[in-house]
């Protein structure tokens, strides 16, 4: 009683939680993030392509009597693509996996200066169109499916519109196309940015992207959820969980000065994409062009991309076999909510059994 | 990985702040006789602290400098203009390399109208820095005002542990609504580009000067660099126009048999050439 009289507040109880959670902490420092095997199977430049082995006996996914389109996963630049396999119990592409796809996934890779004019039309019609030239030669296939994620998904979109005949379905998640719908933080702040200058300073490191990203709500995302670990008394395992995703957060990689002054002039500010005035390499690319059926995950609480953002994209493809879907998440729960985990793996895979 | 990234530092910091919190519930007048504590004072002691960690963490400063931000260094834009500012795990606004300014070195040393750019180019980012405090301490006062009027039956009884927490989230709501609704106005987003741009400017003024250096010395200035690029990229897209028509050759099938490779490894090529457009045309 005289102990609580005198310390009412518990600064000694919060004092040894704080000590036993940086233990936690230290013992978790060294974490893996990804946990599905993998290996090369084609790389240009910075960019690798992997392809997962399978979990499920080859044939479990078919589609008239033959196997599954292969899944290609084009993620975004600005983030690293582990998020999709962060740790065996979240991790899209092992449900994908298990549910008997082939999957492969687009790493980027870290630009360096070699690559600071590396542009837009370099990151589609050289590399990603690469990668989907190996696995449509690899599997003997007119087409595959492509599965697009944020900044990814807006590739993925103008690779679809530039290449229909080589996307037969469609996949995006958390994909902006109208950049200025829905209250849109980055796009309201860079909207007055000399992109040319910034273009000429050279690459964007990883650091200050992830500056960038926190600052749209700093006390929540630096400081708020350290907080909320300590008084949640989190057990080891979500300690590991914790910093896994700091981990991911924290690894931004840097980004290729031309295409990031492309991406935030022709998409945040112009919003390109959404008018139709876009071109890439001289070609315009039109989404009306995307007749394949559309599968479209976005967020309702995404403060990254609005829901309003990427809910625009059915007025502007051309398919008429489109689905929108709407999670009560945010953008980063999008990936490894319970949530996320509950319901988008499961839609992706009966969407793709239903279309063949 | 970004090279600042340490949950263990970044964890103590947080918590170091909500101690520091913690205690101005305890420094109320209140609080130690078990009263009521007082809701504007414990507002005004939070807005303090947040402001002083805004202009802290979010201070502008160059863009490019080295980064050394990390999950322990608040975040911000301006932060991120300024990284080197930061340590890991406190704010030390010593810490960083100033890296703009002229080169004072041999026979590039740059001429008076050089210089005399970069000032004006420093003189203008000072300008905006002090605008950006400017809304700094608006978001801090605008704060305090939800937060102790939204305080109400949190404040009824002694201070407690699990009253604290419930006041603590309270805060934040009350902070990120405030600093939202701030950051959100026009006049805030044109500053921050603003200091990005006059930040990128200084950082061109910089290259500037290097490359006077170069030319000096005979190594190949960025310019020259990215000319033989625009050369490559152009030869890439002939030699693309030259394949298109031509008979591709057949993939090697993967085998089945799979390993995990580490980030980067290179495994087996199936043609190096540009698809070209419409790759998979038959």
């Amino acid at each position: 009683m005289a102990r609580a009289a005198a310390d009412p507040l518990g600064f000694t109880d919060l004092n040894a939680r704080v000590a036993d959670t940086l233990q936690r902490l230290r013992q978790a420092a060294s974490v893996q993030v990804g946990c599905s095997a993998k290996r090369a199977v084609w790389s240009r430049g910075k960019t690798t392509l992997y392809r997962y082995a399978p979990l499920a006996p080859s044939g479990a996914a078919v589609r008239a009597g033959k196997p599954a389109r292969p899944i290609l996963i084009c993620f975004a630049l600005v983030n690293r693509p582990y998020i999709l396999d962060l740790q065996p119990d979240r991790s899209l592409v092992r449900r994908l996996l298990e549910a008997g796809h082939t999957v492969y996934l687009i790493d980027w890779g870290d630009a360096d200066d070699a690559d600071r004019c590396t542009d837009l039309e370099d990151y589609l019609e050289w590399h990603l169109a690469g990668c989907v030239a190996h696995v449509l030669q690899s599997h003997d296939l007119e087409a595959l499916d492509l599965l697009g994620v944020c900044q990814g998904g807006v590739l993925s979109l103008c690779y679809t519109a530039l290449h229909p005949q080589q996307v037969a379905n469609l996949v995006t998640l958390t994909t902006p196309v109208d950049f200025h719908a829905g209250d849109n933080l980055l796009s309201r702040w860079v909207r007055d940015l000399d992109v040319d200058l910034i273009g000429a300073t050279g690459n964007v490191p990883g650091e200050v992207l992830n500056a960038l990203f926190l600052s749209l709500m700093p006390l929540r995302l630096a400081q708020q959820k350290y907080v909320r670990l300590l008084a949640s008394g989190a057990d080891q395992r979500a300690v590991e969980d914790f910093v896994r995703m700091e981990k991911w957060i924290f690894d931004s990689p840097p980004q290729a000065a031309a295409a990031l002054a492309q991406f935030v002039r022709w998409f945040y500010q112009e919003n390109r994409l959404l008018h139709g005035t876009l071109e890439i390499g001289g070609r315009p690319v039109n989404l009306r062009n995307i007749r394949q059926p559309v599968l479209n995950l976005y967020a309702t609480q995404d403060h990254i991309v609005p829901a309003a953002a990427a809910a625009a994209m059915q007025h502007c493809i051309g398919s008429e076999d489109y689905q929108g879907c709407a999670i009560d998440t945010g953008h980063i729960g999008m990936y490894v909510s319970r949530a996320a985990r509950e319901q988008i793996p499961g839609r992706i895979i009966s969407w793709l059994r239903q279309r063949g | 990985m970004s090279s600042g990234f340490n949950p263990e530092t970044a964890f103590a910091g947080a918590a170091e702040r909500f101690f520091d919190m913690m205690k101005s519930f305890s420094a109320q007048p209140g609080a130690a006789a078990g009263a009521v504590p007082d809701a504007a004072a414990l507002a005004g002691s939070l807005a303090g602290q947040f402001e002083q960690w805004l202009r802290a963490t979010q201070s502008a400063g160059p863009w490019f400098s080295p980064a050394t931000g990390g999950a322990g260094n608040p975040a911000g834009i301006a932060a991120a203009f300024n990284p080197g500012a930061f340590t890991q795990g406190s704010f030390n606004p010593g810490g960083g390399s100033w890296p703009f300014g002229p080169l004072p070195l041999g026979m590039g040393a740059v001429t008076p109208a050089e210089g005399q750019r970069s000032f004006e180019l420093l003189s203008q980012l000072a300008q905006l820095q002090a605008q950006l405090a400017g809304h700094w301490h608006e978001i801090a006062t605008s704060a305090a005002t939800q937060f102790a009027a939204r305080l109400g039956g949190l404040a009824k009884g002694p201070p407690t542990l699990d009253g604290a927490m419930k006041a603590y989230e309270l805060w934040v709501d009350c902070a990120e609504s405030a600093y939202g609704a701030a950051v959100r106005k026009d006049d805030f987003a044109r500053l921050q580009s603003q200091l990005a741009n006059v930040s990128a400017a200084l950082l061109v003024e910089q290259r500037k000067h290097a490359e006077t250096l170069a030319r000096a010395f005979g190594l190949p200035t960025r310019n020259e660099v990215d000319a033989l690029y625009g050369q490559v990229k152009e030869l890439r897209r002939e030699l693309a126009a030259l394949a298109q028509g031509r008979h591709r050759e057949p993939v090697r099938k993967e085998p089945e048999r799979t390993r995990v490779k580490p980030r980067g490894a290179k495994g087996v090529s199936a043609g190096r050439k540009k698809p070209g457009r419409g790759a998979r045309r038959r």
